[in-house]
This record gives structure tokens, sequence and C-alpha cells, in this order.
């Protein structure tokens, strides 16, 4: 805005001070207010110098301005006293400074002063008024700084050229009386007109040089305040620079760059523009010289200065805008593979470059190697120059993009091998740090210079599973050191204060998980770092943080584990808080005490490498309250099963007891579906003459215990899975009930199987003779109400109820009521939830494998998850496998239809079966046995419409078969699997649940409309 | 308002140190009260004089800047030539001493004295016997080296003033001859803070001789603050002072002589805050502007620059004049 507008808008206050300013001025206001732009344009400082011919110019031109003025129709007869004010102004005016012009512009030249101090005192003061109002921008005070000043900068050069430009007009009018007067060769020292033409020209040329000192004088300040906006640029990018660099460690960090670039190019081309003017005051000296002449010896010097300034300016801004990285999911730079591609891209700040020209980028890496005994040497097998390009517009900058780059390493002829041995050099490949360098030849307004940028130091690993231990020496590195070229950094790694390692580590869980981590999180993590709580001053070694491995993993080997699972599975849940995530045994005690039964928590494992698990209180009636935990689940379990399902459908078994979800109030007091309601997988809702052809199924995780069972922490648990292996084939112990087994729970006799609460699922196929699945009467599977369907030990259910297995029960009671996982596949038919129409289908499906369950339970007393695979009618609100709901659920024609061979025999019989571990390898005769297919389909077809009501279950008809078929598939499986067969003996009441038999199919049925299961042993310990 | 002065010919450094002064108000509070010379031709010849008619001249405002013609032509007579780069610390101490010399009143002669006048008493103690002979001594500026005695860089001024009172031994050739031992024997030589002034120059040497004749400028960066507490800088040893001396050993900068450039050639101006308005204004000969401590930060220096501004005179002011 134009300053006469600027001082008509200030406050009252102010104004009063420009009244008083123009109440005894020569120049009266309304001059100044009817000239007021050419007026501001003028240079009536320079004007104001004794002797110069400049005020006399300036104070004519106005006078015909004003005239121009009056006798324009513009004024016309509205202002009639405008006019005359204005004709009595000229009057004045011209009366007065006729014969000292100068004086006039001096008086101009103090009044426009005057006006801008006001201004800024007014301006101020309105600042200081409006502060309270939140009305500025929230930039911060150092950015408003730079730019006022970079506002500043940019007038003062204008005025510096103003000045250049005036000081050009009074070279030529003295070059010109120089040339007309002085004429060498001829003697006209008597000639008096000539001593007074000399004496005109001395002070023309004193007029001159006191320009052309007043010239320099201004690029000296120019200069001097573009350091201080140098000194801020510097700032600004120092903290840029650290801004990237915990960015790259996973921070959330501002990495802008446009601002910087903006403000660099600014300046930059700001002192380009006053190296033109330097070079061109160079000129005028080569035109006109003389004794002293000042340009002659302060040009050099400024020029001198400036290319220093330009210098510094130009390589600061060449930067890494992109720091070398692959792409991967985890968003961790600085890592890279051989062989893999990866990117990395320089940036010029200065947005100055000659179209013309062609400025060539190079990268090289590991310049200056450091000298470390079997430090690897790559090569970059990529073109490694590249011409800086523009942009399409100008919009992008000036970068040099470097992508698809590879490295391969040098292959060392002397050593005879490339990759570092065992032990040969000081350092681990993953503590190796190397550098990229980019150079680039930058030429710009006869400024020629070499630019170099590095990269901050990577590591480079050659396979993925070093992944991890390669980023922890990126975090210890940009966590800790000092110089950002310290490639020797790893010879003596510093010890990490804890206050900034907790804030890294709290960075990982922001980048992955969008959370980082809370004061308890961390409070617990320097506990297990430091074994007591940490003060301000406890530090970590490198090697005990990413080394020591007494538990058989280091602690970073531990949380980076935590972090992939959180990336893979959990990020949503992390994210909102739902995963109280770092808690330790005794704090968990402390927050789940006091709170009611059922309410749980979710933390990650302290000994499983990856993984999570659920701990919930019960309030026994006596006694102190109870806290259990589930065998921690692990990227494996969760890939097929998401968390919030498994903790939605989770179930214990007790015996005594209707299976039930324990988990019911996520900590500190919120109902569970009200908690995990919005992350439940949604059923498929699907067409139903779309899908008709297939059952839908879900998968759950259950765990069964008994009553009696004592506490175990999740160490003694993996110590007693590991016992398990050796237990599973001692089928002896397997028929007989441990110590501290559920007396009450054991078959009253063989021909009285029970159906126990948890077994729906379990144990149909158990039935151990056919006579004991042979219910009295059709009638009394249909169930009245769940009561009638639910014969635990103290239902008052009549002997005849069908009690499919009493096995269960049994199966569970070695396992001294531990909650041992189990594979259990259900299917249920479509449209409804008529489960009981196929225990023996499920318990066929029970026996497919050798793993029997018996030795599953070898006596652990904790909760074991359990894998049960559902088929989930389509449709179907939230099945629950609750026996309350079985009495509902009666056996329909049209929904038993759905269970043909077709649809359910894929499942059980997988053609081509994935890799499986060894222990199940030795099933791969089974599915294929045609005894056990024809099994199932004589299942089946017990089931096909028209069969309607539970009658068809009648074992007179089902059981035979399926026990004849059992038989011959179990002879099938070959001595491999003696022991099971032998546990398989349909008259053995203990009948274990052959669970992992049933794996095969499980994986196949994934294949259809789940992603594959991985099998792997250590799911179903 | 600051007014600048117009180069008259390589008076950069001239206009700074003037500009120095003539911002001083406890400075320009003696020069008002000299007596004026009754002719033509003494006024001409006397500094102070000319010095308050320059004062007067810029004090009459209206101009952006005056010319120091007079005053430089003044100065020429007494060996201060125009045209010739001048080293500040060296004109500073010229200039003050004509000032003292040319005002004849004692009076003034003394205010102008305890207006800048630093007293150290000097200590050389026999390593043998512990004799020791004490010297008081003056000086107008506190030359602090910038470099230890290996050439190591010295971190910030209050480093060079503490390396500047460290008491040094002078031993092998260095050694004194004690009168009482009756042959050369170790000394410690050692310098003890009795007396600081109203306006205090601290002159920081940053140059830097090499290989004989070579001398060449030191503009890494040293930083100094704008408020420097001596009792906090020096230890009890250190200071030979009362207690009522030590409290007003509580400076605030004042001004900075900032160079650029080499030694064979550069340029000088001032950053000089007003007494009066307390704003840091920088003089570049006739160019004024106001700036912030954050271009007075700029002369620091910067080990990666050679040509910009360093501070080459701190000019500090007590707090609580006395």
């Amino acid at each position: 805005m134009a300053q006469w507008q600027e001082v008509q808008s200030l406050a009252n206050a102010c104004l009063e001070q420009v009244h008083q300013l123009y109440a005894g001025a020569a120049l009266p206001m309304v001059v100044r207010q009817c000239l007021a732009a050419w007026i501001e344009d003028q240079n009536w400082r320079q004007a104001a110098e004794p002797l110069s011919s400049h005020a006399r110019m300036l104070f004519h031109s106005l006078l015909a301005l004003l005239g121009e003025r009056l006798g324009s129709p513009g004024l016309g007869d509205e202002d009639f006293m405008l006019k005359h004010n204005l004709r009595k102004a000229r009057r004045d005016l011209q009366a007065e400074f006729e014969e000292c012009p100068e004086k006039f512009a001096n008086v101009v030249a103090n009044l426009l002063q005057e006006e801008r101090r006001i201004l800024r005192l007014g301006q101020a003061g309105a600042q200081r008024g409006a502060a309270p109002a939140p009305s500025t921008p929230p930039e911060s005070d150092r950015e408003q700084q730079i730019q006022r000043r970079l506002a500043e900068f940019h007038v003062a050069l204008q005025e510096a050229e103003r000045a250049f430009r005036h000081l050009e007009d009074l070279q030529d009018a003295f070059d010109f009386c120089f040339k007309v007067h002085y004429l060498p060769g001829e003697d006209r020292t008597s000639d008096p007109q000539y001593a007074q033409q000399v004496q005109a020209l001395q002070a023309k040329l004193q007029i001159l040089d006191r320009q052309r000192r007043e010239v320099l004088a201004q690029l000296q300040q120019l200069l001097g305040r573009s350091e201080t906006l140098r000194d801020f640029l510097q700032q600004e990018l120092g903290a840029w620079r650290e801004r990237q660099q915990r960015a790259c460690l996973g921070a959330p960090a501002d990495t802008r760059l446009r601002p910087l670039e903006t403000w660099f190019t600014e300046l930059g081309q700001g002192l380009f523009q006053l190296l033109q003017l330097l070079r061109a005051l160079g000129e005028l000296r080569q035109k006109v010289t003389y004794e002293r002449d000042p340009l002659k010896a302060e040009t050099p010097l400024l020029e001198r200065r400036l290319r220093e300034l330009l210098t510094y300016l130009l390589q600061r801004a060449f930067v890494v805008e992109q720091q070398p990285s692959m792409p991967n999911p985890c968003k961790r730079p600085l890592v890279l593979r051989t062989a893999g591609k990866f990117s990395a891209r320089a940036r010029l700040l200065v947005r100055l470059h000659d179209r013309n020209h062609h400025m060539e980028a190079k990268i090289h890496i590991d310049r200056d190697p450091p000298k470390i005994k079997g430090f690897r040497k790559f090569n970059i097998l990529t073109s490694s120059s590249k011409t800086l390009l523009a942009g399409d517009s100008p919009q992008e900058g000036l970068i040099c993009d470097f992508q698809y780059l590879t490295l391969k390493e040098q292959k060392d002829s002397r050593s005879g091998k490339g990759s570092k041995g065992a032990g040969e050099g000081p350092l681990a490949v993953t503590e190796e740090l190397h550098l990229i360098t980019f150079t680039l030849a930058y030429a710009y307004c006869g400024l020629e210079l070499e630019l170099e940028t590095s990269t901050l130091p990577f590591v480079i690993i050659s396979n993925n599973n070093q992944l991890s231990s390669a980023w922890a020496s990126v975090l210890w590195f940009n966590m800790l050191s000092g110089d950002p070229k310290d490639q020797q950094f790893f010879s003596a790694p510093p010890l990490a204060p804890w206050p900034r390692l907790a804030e890294v580590l709290s960075w990982q869980f922001e980048s992955v998980a969008e959370r980082g981590l809370g004061r308890d999180h961390l409070l617990m993590l320097a506990e297990k770092l430091f074994g007591s709580k940490p003060s301000p001053e406890s530090t970590v070694t490198w090697p005990k943080f990413s080394k020591d491995s007494a538990s058989g993993f280091s602690f970073w080997a531990w949380l980076d584990g935590i972090l992939g699972l959180l990336q893979e599975h959990l990020k949503q849940l992390w994210k909102d808080g739902l995963i109280l995530g770092f808690v330790s045994r005794k704090q968990e005690k402390k927050l789940l005490k006091g709170k009611r039964t059922g309410t749980f928590l979710i933390r990650f494992s302290e000994s499983v490498l990856g993984g999570v698990t659920c701990t919930w209180v019960e309030h026994p009636e006596s006694g102190s309250p109870a806290f259990r935990a589930v065998v921690p689940y692990t990227a494996a379990e969760l890939a097929s099963l998401a968390l919030p399902d498994i903790i939605r459908d989770y179930q214990l078994l007790v015996e005594e007891n209707i299976p039930e979800n324990p988990l019911r109030f996520l900590y500190p007091d919120t109902p569970r579906d009200e908690a995990f309601g919005p992350y439940y997988s949604q059923r498929q809702e699907g067409n139903l003459t779309e899908q008709k052809k297939y059952l839908n199924r879900r998968l759950i995780r259950v765990s069964s215990r008994q009553a009696n069972e004592s506490w175990q922490t999740e160490e003694e648990l993996v110590a007693a899975t590991e016992n398990l292996e050796t237990l599973q084939l001692q089928p002896d112990g397997l028929g007989t009930p441990r110590p501290g087994g559920l007396a009450p729970l054991q078959p009253r006799g063989p021909g009285t199987p029970q159906v126990t609460s948890g077994n729906l699922g379990t144990l149909q196929v158990m039935a151990g003779s056919p006579g004991m699945l042979q219910p009295s009467s059709p009638g009394t599977l249909q169930p009245r109400g769940s009561g009638t369907l639910q014969p635990g030990p103290q239902g008052p259910e009549p002997p005849q109820l069908l009690q499919v297995g009493s096995g269960v029960s049994e199966m569970l009671q070695p396992g001294i009521g531990e909650l041992e996982p189990q594979l259990v596949l259900q299917l249920v038919p479509e449209g409804q939830g008529t489960l009981q129409v196929l225990p023996g289908v499920l318990g066929m499906l029970q026996h497919m494998g050798p793993g029997d369950q018996g030795t599953q339970q070898a006596g652990t007393g904790a909760v074991e998850p359990q894998l049960v695979l559902q088929l989930v009618p389509e449709g179907q609100g939230p099945l629950q496998v609750l026996p309350g709901g079985l009495g509902t659920l009666q056996p329909v024609a049209g929904d038993t239809g759905m269970l043909q061979p077709g649809a359910v025999e894929p499942g059980l019989v997988p053609e081509g079966q994935g890799p499986l571990p060894p222990e199940l390898r030795d099933l791969e005769p089974l599915p294929q046995s045609p005894d056990m297919q024809e099994l199932l389909e004589s299942l089946v077809e017990e089931l096909e419409p028209g069969s309607g009501t539970l009658a068809t279950l009648e074992a007179a008809e089902l059981m035979p078969d399926m026990l004849e078929a059992m038989d011959g598939a179990l002879e099938g499986l070959g001595p491999a699997l003696a022991s099971s067969t032998a546990l398989l003996d349909p008259r053995d009441p203990f009948l274990p649940q052959p669970e992992d038999a049933a794996v095969p199919a499980v994986s196949s049925l994934f294949a259809t409309d789940f992603p594959p299961l991985h099998i792997d042993a250590n799911d179903f310990q | 308002e600051a007014i600048g002065l117009y180069n008259v010919g390589q008076s950069c450094c001239l206009n700074s140190l003037l500009q120095v002064f003539l911002m001083n108000i406890h400075f320009t509070g003696i020069l008002r009260r000299i007596t004026v010379p009754p002719h033509a031709a003494q006024k001409k010849k006397n500094v102070p004089y000319q010095m308050l008619l320059l004062l007067e001249e810029m004090q009459c405002g209206k101009q952006k800047a005056v010319s120091p013609l007079d005053l430089a032509r003044c100065l020429s007579g007494y060996r201060v030539k125009l045209f010739v780069q001048h080293d500040a610390a060296q004109l500073f101490l010229t200039l003050w001493n004509l000032l003292k010399r040319q005002m004849e009143k004692p009076e003034l002669i003394e205010d102008l004295s305890y207006l800048y006048t630093i007293c150290v008493q000097e200590h050389l103690a026999c390593q043998k016997c512990s004799f020791e002979t004490k010297r008081n001594s003056s000086m107008l500026t506190l030359p602090l080296p910038v470099l230890n005695s290996s050439s190591r860089v010295l971190k910030t001024l209050e480093d060079c003033l503490r390396y500047f009172f460290h008491p040094e031994e002078l031993t092998d050739h260095n050694m004194c001859f004690c009168e009482q031992c009756g042959r050369k024997t170790p000394f410690l030589q050692s310098m003890k803070l009795v007396h600081l002034p109203q306006t205090l120059t601290i002159h920081l040497k940053r140059f830097c001789f090499e290989k004989s004749a070579c001398i060449y400028k030191l503009s890494h960066y040293l930083p100094f603050p704008q408020d420097l507490d001596f009792n906090a800088v020096l230890t009890e040893n250190q200071c030979q002072a009362d207690d009522n001396e030590k409290a007003a050993w509580q400076y605030e900068l004042f001004a900075v002589v900032a160079h650029s450039g080499s030694t064979s050639f550069g340029h000088y101006c001032a950053y000089i805050r007003s007494l009066t308005e307390c704003k840091w204004y920088c003089f570049n000969d006739s160019e004024v502007c106001q700036v912030s401590w954050d271009d007075v930060k700029c002369t620091y220096g910067h080990s990666n620059l050679h040509w910009g501004e360093t501070a080459y005179l701190l000019i500090y002011m007590k707090k609580h004049p006395q």
C-alpha cells in the first residue's frame, strides 16, 4: 500500500501527529494528497544534496504536475475549494523555493521520513492492540521475521538500484561536461572562463564521488543485513534437517521444504541482483575514474564478500530432500538391501538456473570410506549422473531425483569373497554405515560452483531378516550422533539417555499405528530395561538395546516383534487405545483386582516374540481374585482371525458350566461389545441364491479348563506346552484321568456318554459305541429348551438324552482343567443354527488326525487357545456356541439339505495340501482314504433333505456306518499313527480328540473364503 | 534519531569510532563542557571542538548524514591521515589521547579518564622464594586474545576474559631476575582487576601472525553476551576490588565496531544501541538503519566465511552508573 494511504488509515492519535507535522510544513497537505504517488516515487533525499541538479528538476516537475491537475476536468467545479487551495499552494511554493529547490527537496525528504516514523509507531501500536486477538496465523515468530526482512531487503535493494541509476545520470552528466570542457593538449590556463569551468567540473566530480561512496555504503549495509538473513535461513534449514532426521525415525514432523525454498530463492535472487549491481559499478569505474576512486578498492572487496556469501548460501541450499529408501511398509528409510531398488532425491533450494545451461548432478557412494577393516565397498549400478531438472512447472523447483538405484557389492579380489566373513571386520553388517554424496556443477550468472550434499548414513543389508537390526542401528545413530557423517559411529556407540530413547521408541509406535507410547507404557519398558523405575539420568547401552538376549531375543527384537504385529493386525485397536499393551504382570493385577469378574485387558506378551494376549479377572465366591491369560496370539493366528473376533467369540469350556465368553468388560469397565463392536468383522450377508452352494463358516477360539485349575504364568505355560510334545505319543496316559481331574465328569458308563457344554463342537464323534449315540427316542433330541440339550453333570437331564461324546469331558480331565487348544469344525446349516444336527460330522472332522487331544491336555493349568472352525449359516446373527442356543437349533429338512457332500467334501478332503509341518505330513494318507470319504458321505447323506428330523440321526442308521467307516479310516492311518488309532478305538471311553487331524481340511477350507491359513504345529500347542 | 557520517575518503573506521563516541551520552556530557577556543585557527585545530561541532550538526537533524570533513582535516594535522586504512583499536587510542590532551580543563580530563580507564594490578611472584612485586597500571582497552597459548580457539568472550586474567608461568627463557634469590627464577605473572570504568572497551585480537611477516584475520565464531557480569567470569583471585566496586561490574553491550574484509583491506561499520531509545542501529558511513540484536549477533564471526563482518571492538556500558 502506498505510504500516504497507510498514513490516512492510522488511528486518530497518530493522525493527530500527521496533522501537526503538516501544520507548519512548507509542503501543504493538499499537495501531498494530490500528488501522493508521484511524490513517494521520487528520490528527494538525493535531490537534497547540495548543488544537485536533480532538485530543480523535481521541483519543476511538481509545479508542472500541479498545473496539470488544476487544468484537468476531473476537478471541475465540484471542488472549488480544493482547486483554490492547490492554486495557492503552487504560488506559494514557487515563491518560496524557486531559488533553492534543494531546500524544498530536503523538506519533502524529511516529511516523508517523519511520516514513516509515525507509521511505524502507529502500526506497532495497532499490532500490540491486536495481539490479544488470535487473528494472526500461527506462523512462528522467526518465519515472520524472515518474511519481513526479505521484504526490507527487497526494498533496500530497489533503493540501491535507484541510487545506482542516479549515479549513472550523474556520471553521464559529468562525463559530458568533462569531454566538452576539458580538452587536453590545449593550453587554456590563461582563460578565466576555463578556470571557472574546471572549478565547476571539480564540483561535479565531488558530487559524483560522494554519490559513489553513498552507493557503496548502501551496498555495505545491504550485505550486512543479508548476512543476518543468511544466519536466519541457516538456522531454519538446520531445524528442517533435524525435523527430517526425526521424521526418518518416524516422528511426526513437518518436512516441507517449500517455505525454505521460497526464502532461499528470494535471498539468492537478491544477492545475484546485487552482484549485477556491483559489476555495473565496476563498469562505471571503467568509464570514469580518478585518484582515490572509492570504487577501485571497495568494489572488489564487496564482490568477494558477496561471492563468498552466495557460495555459502548455495552450498547450504543443496539438500537431500528424500533420504535413500526402499519401498517398505514400515516406512523405514535408510535401510537398503543389495539388489533391491531404492531412490533418493536432492534439491537445490535456490531456484535459480540458466535454462540454456544444463547442470549435471552425480551420486557417489562412500566417496571417502572410513578406514575400518572389512568395510564393504559398493557400486551403484544404475547411472550415477543426471541432469538437474527444473521440472515442468517452476513450482517443482530444481531437483535431481535418482530412482531405481541398485547397489552391488564390489568383489574384493584379495579376499576372494564379496561378503564379509564373520569376525572379519570389527563391525557387523548392520552396524556398517554408508553414505551417498550428491554433487552438482552449478553455474549461474558467472558464478560456477561445485555443490555437494550427503545423505544420512544408511545400512546395507543383503537379507530381509536383517531389517530389524539394521533399523535399530539407524535409530541409534540418528538419535545419538552429533556428526551426520560419522561412519565410524558404531566403533564406539554412545549410551542413550532414557528420556531420548523413550521418545524415539514412542515414535516407532506412532509411525506404525498412529499412537505413541504413554507414560505408563514407557514406565513398564523402562522397568523392563533397568529393573527399576528410571531416572532422567538412566542410560541404555547399545548392546543392551539390540544384542543382549537373555530371554531369547533382545529388547529391540521384542519391541520390533510387537511393532510388526501392530502393523499387520492391530493397528486400529492400538490407535483407538483399546490395547493397554505394555503392562507388567504386577501392574496388571493391580489394575484388574478391583474390577468385576470378566474385566479384561489386552497386553503384549513378554515371553513370546510378537505376541498379544488377554488377561481377565475372576472373583471366585471365596478366596482371592484369579487372573487368567490366554496363550499369546501371534501374527500366525491373527492372520486367520482378527483379535476383535477372537474376543467376541472367545469361549471358555468349563466342564461344569455352559461354555461362556469370560471376556466381558474391557478394562476399566466398557462392555465388550461396546468396545469392540465397531471392529467385529461383518458377517457375510451374501446373496442367498449365489452362495447357496457353500456354507459360510467362522473361526472362533475357545479354551477349556477345569474348575479347579490354578493360575499359571505364561512362562510356565510355555514350558508346559513343550512338555506336551513329549507327551503326545503316550497313549497310556490318555485314558487315565489325572489326579485333579473331574471325577464327576467322567462318563458314568460307556453307554451314557454325555454332552457337556463344551463338547458341542468338540466331542460329538466321541460316541464310544453305537449304543451311546442312539437317542432313546427321537423326541429326546428335540430340544424343548436349552436345558435339555445341556446335559452337564449337574444337569437334570434324563439319562436317555442324546449324550454325545462323553469323551469330551474325559479328554479334558487329564488336562487338569486347562483349556487346551482344540480344533473344532462345525458345519452349520444355512439359515439356521441347527447345531445339533451336525455332531456326527463334526466328530468326524476331529478324528481326522493323529494329534490326539489327550496328549495335549497334559497338565497345563493355563487356558490355551483353541481353534474352532464353524461353518456359520448364511445370514445368521452371531452364532453362539452357547448351549443355550442349542435348544432352538432344530434340524430342519431344508437346512440339513445344505449339508450336501458336494459342499462339505471339498473342505474336508483337500486334494492339494500345502506344505505341512512334519507332524502333519503323516496324515496325508488320511484325507485320501476312500473309507474316510465314504464315511463323510454317509454322514452327510444322513443329513440330506427329507430326513427332516432328528430321527435321521438315530444310531441305528447312522452309527454303524460311521463307526465302520471310522475303523476303516483309522486302520488306514498306518503305523506312524498307531498310537492315534489306538486312541480312536471307539470302545475307548477316553477317546482323545485328534484335533491336528482336522488341519488339512481346515487349510483347504480356508482356501475358498479365507486367506490361506498357515499351519504350524505351534498353533495348536 | 541516528544520523550517518559521509565517507570522506576511507574514513569508515573514523566514522564508526566517532559514532561510538557521539552516541555515548556519558561522553557527550563531557564534550559539551569544553571551552571553545577563542581563535578561528585554534578552533580548526582543536579536536574536541571539531567533534562538538560535528555533534551539533548531527543533532540539528533534518539530514540523514553529515560530513565529518572538518574534523578529518583537523585530525590529519595530528598525523591521522585520510585515505589511509586505520586499525580501529589504534585509532581509538589516538583519538582518545588527542581528546584528553586538548580538553584542557582538569576536571574534564579526570572525567574522561574515569569514564574509560580500566585499572589493573600486575603481580609478579618468584616461584622460588615467593618474592612478589606489584604494579598498578591502567588501560583503555582490554586487549583480549582469541586463541590460547596453544593456538586453540577460545569458545566465548568469557573464555577470552578468563584466559586474559589467567596467571602465566614464566619459565625457561622467560624467567625473571629475582632480587631476593639473586638469580633468574621462574615467576608467576598475573593480573588482577582493580577497577572497571563506565564505558569498557574490549579489543578482540582477531589477527594472527604466522611465519613472521604474514598477518591474517581470525574470523571464527566467537559469541559475546549482551549482558556481562564480571563477577561471574573472574574468580576471587583475579580481582583486587572491594564489594562496592564489584557490585558495579554489571555490564550491558553498548556498541560493536565490526570489520569486514581482510587485514590488508576492509571496511568498518558500527552497531550501536542508542542509550536513550534502547534501539540498535547499524552505521555504515552515511547509511544508518535500525537493526535488532540478531543483526548484532551476525558479527560473532563464522569459521567458514572470511569476508563477512566480525566484531573487533566491543564497548560495554555499566548498567548502574556510579
